[in-house]
């Protein structure tokens, strides 16, 4: 749907419609600032721009569980997720931030359900919980309960709560618009707008609002394999960069262990939960070698590079579909499980493994291989979703600026993120930058309603060079003469997968100086010249997808080199990354985020220690 | 016919494309006029034939190398990426959790990223064009010859598949079709949890609300229907929603009986109040084609005849 007419003001836009999006919607219009501003006689006007129908969000495809220490099975306690959480980032998080997440994640979760999320229950009927890699009690000691579920698809819940709830505040979406333009002012201190592209009606719109809070997720398709969806290409990211703003701890790219072979498609950490084991070629169930106490609920990138380490020790085995391929996958295990208990459980694994291997998890092994899943880095916000920019040893608040979720890096995941805590993170800290903004629109004086002319003449400009810009963009070849023409020329879609494979050799998993040295020399050489000449195949405006596509390979183009120049940067391993050059952690010279503008070396930013000194980062 | 899951074969995909007129010809009005007739309360089926858009409609036929085993989706997305970039339709998770490629597959609506070429391929009489199992959903109007296009390949193809937009919808362009009226349906009957709406906040650490309790086996009354991922392949298949008859659709029923059956929620007088109209419940005549190509396996015709029996013991 797309809104009836375009304000000239708006007091806050929402990019990005998944579970960030959708719970900053929710945190503004349920906060008590809002409430009072309406008291007031005074209606914000409130947008939210998603390049997809919200329900077809990514977050849909979550399938664990969200962590919160209810104390539903076993006694928990927020201490315990705190640290869980810090230990599990490698300390590079920050322990402000994992506080806020520990303490409000039951909370969140509560709200969540009394929003209508069907949680799977215990047999007194409370939210029912699980073990997921990494959740301990008493800081480190054995596996906890902590991961309130709903079967295999509590994201898909989640997110059609929370669209459900936004229907019932009445929430205006604009969908299917794409967002070319974060706009600020020249000095990177204040918010214009940003410019939005409607899909369908093939037109630009130049959307001023004091408050803009970016919410669009992370950049999976970075990678030739990953479990992302198609549209998770670090749009928001890329915005940020290309408004001049840095990125912070981008080098960070959880890899899931368990992606079903080739596909990526993600075959849920709680197959492992419910008591699948990994094995290698030889039938070992390696993962108690590596991590004798954990095994296979060990933190994910631990898994992920004892994978890696058994595939180059020769006992990987080749994907039963590609039998002289390759031996680059691992055996998943589920025949252990009771089938019937299996299917009750663990149904999107169990259906994911049939339609797409062709295989019975009751009774076969399944080839599973690392995949790219979560982006740890992103937009630096503080602990209320305000974004700033580091520089002289300070953080500069970029006013009206806020982010969210996955494009965010509030740091509560710090190297690595635990399962379960990302759609917490999305939700708890959407909510907060939500409220934030509310308060923010009941404190202001009522002058700052009016429209700045020098940030409406800002954001004019980025729209007249995006129009011009989709000009040239358009073909001017008549459509029907490439239909008939035998070969195309590049396109998006062809450099979207050729990045992929570039980044893949260049820093999946593992990495090392040639290795980032290769991947930034054929961005040089062929990606970026390539992604600056691509043109659309027809001329048409509306529902024309090459147009989004160009976009989205740009920024995933740009999002990459920044990437390379903070994993370039950072001369040490830690949580998700892995430099075979430099394999230990180094505290003395990175306990630090990095802070990364587009064409930049990073600056470094003191991670925040609270109470929890590093510690090593045993399993 | 037996297909080895190694060996790549040869299929055609005869996608039948969809150009709308630029947006300058068109007297566009997405808002509505006022003097627009509304015979629905739903809204919409009125105003459906009203929104279809004008353009260029064609046949254009692809011939691919493809496994048994890969998906339409599979094969689209080589179209975009080696042959056509310029062909349109939805995707986006590619593994049938989001709910954006329903598209009609010999006639049938389905998922693309569902559907394997084994399952779909079939073989056509010579290499005309066979409009049998295609459904015209009568939303486009025909500005242009209706032709069969064909991107030249050497191989002799070993089968065909069709695709056309869902029925049921209007076809914005190709494969993409305009399923906003079944978003407003379902909107329009209040999609949320209705209960006491008190939320929790933490005080000195701890909540001072806790959850609904809900016993595993209330849940198991309603749980099915929350997996719905409103993609539109039951309206699609409905001959009363996609017959554009007035008809508020299998997928709002579908939601409203999720609510009707979750213990939780306090409004279900009001729900089947709400349903029980011409336009609702009483338009479903049983027909049971909703049920047939869910993707997530919902029986959709059996809930709503369910809803049907729940309504009805309300009047007595």
């Amino acid at each position: 749907m797309s809104p009836k007419h375009i304000e000239e003001l708006y007091d806050a836009v929402i990019v990005g419609a998944g579970a960030a999006g959708l719970s900053a919607a929710l945190g503004l219009y349920r906060s008590d600032a809002m409430q009072a501003l309406r008291a007031q006689g005074s209606e914000p006007k409130i947008l939210v721009v998603s390049k997809l129908q919200p329900l077809r969000s990514h977050t849909g495809s979550a399938e664990g569980g969200i962590a919160a220490s209810l104390g539903n099975v076993e006694p928990d306690n927020w201490h315990w997720h705190y640290f869980d959480t810090v230990k599990g980032g490698d300390w590079l998080v920050d322990q402000d931030a994992a506080r806020v997440l520990a303490q409000e994640a039951p909370q969140t979760v509560i709200n969540l359900e009394r929003s209508g999320v069907a949680f799977s229950r215990t047999k007194d009927g409370l939210i029912a919980q699980r073990r997921f890699g990494g959740h301990t009690r008493e800081f480190g000691q054995e596996p906890v309960k902590r991961a309130a579920y709903s079967a295999d698809r509590i994201g898909h819940q989640i997110l059609h709560t929370l669209w459900q709830q936004c229907a019932a505040y009445g929430v205006q979406f604009a969908e299917e618009w794409y967002v070319s333009d974060l706009v600020l002012d020249e000095t990177c201190s204040r918010v214009a707008g940003i410019v939005a592209y409607d899909t369908h009606a093939g037109t630009t719109h130049a959307i001023a609002a004091t408050h803009v809070i970016m919410a669009t997720g992370g950049a999976g398709r970075l990678f030739h394999t990953t479990s992302n969806s198609y549209d998770l290409t670090g749009d928001g990211m890329a915005l940020a960069l290309q408004a001049g703003l840095q990125l912070e701890d981008i080098e960070f790219m959880q890899f899931h262990p368990t992606g079903l072979a080739h596909t990526g498609i993600l075959l849920s950490e709680a197959s492992r939960a419910e008591g699948g084991v990994l094995r290698n070629a030889d039938g070992e169930a390696f993962m108690a070698r590596y991590a004798p106490e954990h095994k296979d609920l060990a933190a994910r990138d631990v898994v992920s590079r004892a994978m890696r380490a058994e595939i180059e020790a020769g006992r990987g085995v080749a994907d039963p579909k590609d039998p002289l391929g390759p031996k680059d996958c691992l055996w998943l295990d589920l025949t252990g499980l009771d089938a019937q208990h299996m299917r009750a459980v663990l149904p999107q694994v169990v259906q994911t493994v049939e339609d797409y291997a062709g295989l019975d998890p009751s009774r076969d092994y399944i080839p599973v291989k690392p995949t790219a899943h979560y982006t740890m880095g992103g937009i630096p916000t503080t602990l209320n979703g305000q974004v700033y920019t580091w520089s002289d040893d300070e953080r500069h608040i970029v006013d009206g600026l806020y982010a969210a979720g996955e494009c965010a890096c509030v740091s509560v995941h710090g190297a690595n993120r635990l399962g379960g805590n990302s759609l917490l993170d999305a939700c708890l800290f959407g909510t907060r930058a939500g409220a934030m903004v509310a308060l923010r629109l009941l404190d202001r004086p009522a002058a700052a309603s009016d429209v700045d002319p020098a940030l409406a003449e800002a954001l004019d400009a980025a729209q007249a060079c995006r129009d011009a810009q989709i000009t040239d963009m358009l073909a001017t070849t008549p459509p029907d003469d490439v239909e008939t023409s035998e070969q195309p020329t590049d396109n998006a879609y062809q450099l979207m997968a050729d990045l992929g494979s570039v980044m893949e050799a260049g820093v999946a998993v593992t990495c090392d100086d040639a290795s980032i040295t290769q991947a930034l020399h054929r961005l040089e050489a062929d990606l970026e010249p390539r992604a600056h000449a691509l043109r659309t195949h027809s001329d048409a405006r509306t529902f024309n997808q090459e147009i989004t596509a160009i976009w989205e390979a740009r920024h995933l183009v740009e999002l990459a080199r920044t990437m390379l120049a903070a994993t370039s940067a950072r001369h040490e391993s830690r949580g998700s990354l892995y430099r075979t050059d430099f394999p230990q952690r180094d505290d003395t010279g990175f306990l630090a985020h990095s802070m990364t503008a587009a064409g930049q070396t990073p600056l470094w930013q003191p991670v925040h220690i609270v109470n929890i000194e590093p510690g090593t980062r045993a399993y | 016919m037996h297909h080895d899951d190694s060996r790549s074969e040869t299929v055609t995909l005869r996608i039948h494309r969809f150009a709308p007129r630029p947006q300058r010809d068109r007297d566009r009005a997405r808002g509505g006029s006022p003097f627009a007739r509304k015979s629905s309360p739903f809204g919409d089926s009125g105003s459906r034939s009203a929104r279809r858009a004008r353009g260029k409609q064609w046949v254009q036929d692809y011939q691919l190398e493809v496994r048994p085993d890969d998906t339409l989706l599979d094969c689209l997305l080589t179209i975009k990426r080696e042959v056509d970039p310029t062909l349109a339709f939805r995707y986006s998770c590619g593994h049938g959790m989001c709910g954006s490629d329903a598209v009609a597959v010999n006639g049938t609506p389905t998922l693309l990223c569902k559907a394997k070429v084994r399952d779909w391929i079939q073989q056509l009489p010579g290499a005309t064009h066979d409009d049998e199992g295609f459904r015209r959903t009568g939303d486009v109007d025909d500005d242009a010859q209706p032709g069969t296009q064909t991107t030249p390949v050497d191989a002799p193809s070993d089968g065909t598949i069709e695709l056309a937009p869902l029925p049921g919808f209007p076809v914005q362009r190709d494969l993409i079709a305009d399923i906003d009226s079944m978003l407003e349906q379902i909107t329009r009957l209040k999609p949320y949890l209705i209960a006491d709406g008190a939320l929790a906040t933490t005080v000195d650490g701890k909540v001072d609300v806790f959850e609904y309790l809900q016993k595993p086996e209330q849940l198991a009354q309603y749980e099915m229907l929350t997996t719905c991922i409103t993609c539109g392949v039951c309206e699609g298949a409905c001959p009363v929603y996609a017959g554009g008859e007035a008809f508020i659709g299998p997928a709002a029923l579908i939601n409203q009986a999720r609510f009707v059956n979750d213990s939780r929620d306090m409004a279900t007088a009001q729900r089947l109040e709400a349903i029980d109209s011409a336009d609702g419940i009483q338009a479903c005549q049983s027909v049971r084609a909703c049920s047939r190509e869910c993707p997530v396996g919902i029986d959709v015709g059996e809930e709503i005849w369910q809803l049907i029996a729940k309504v009805k013991e309300r009047e007595v």
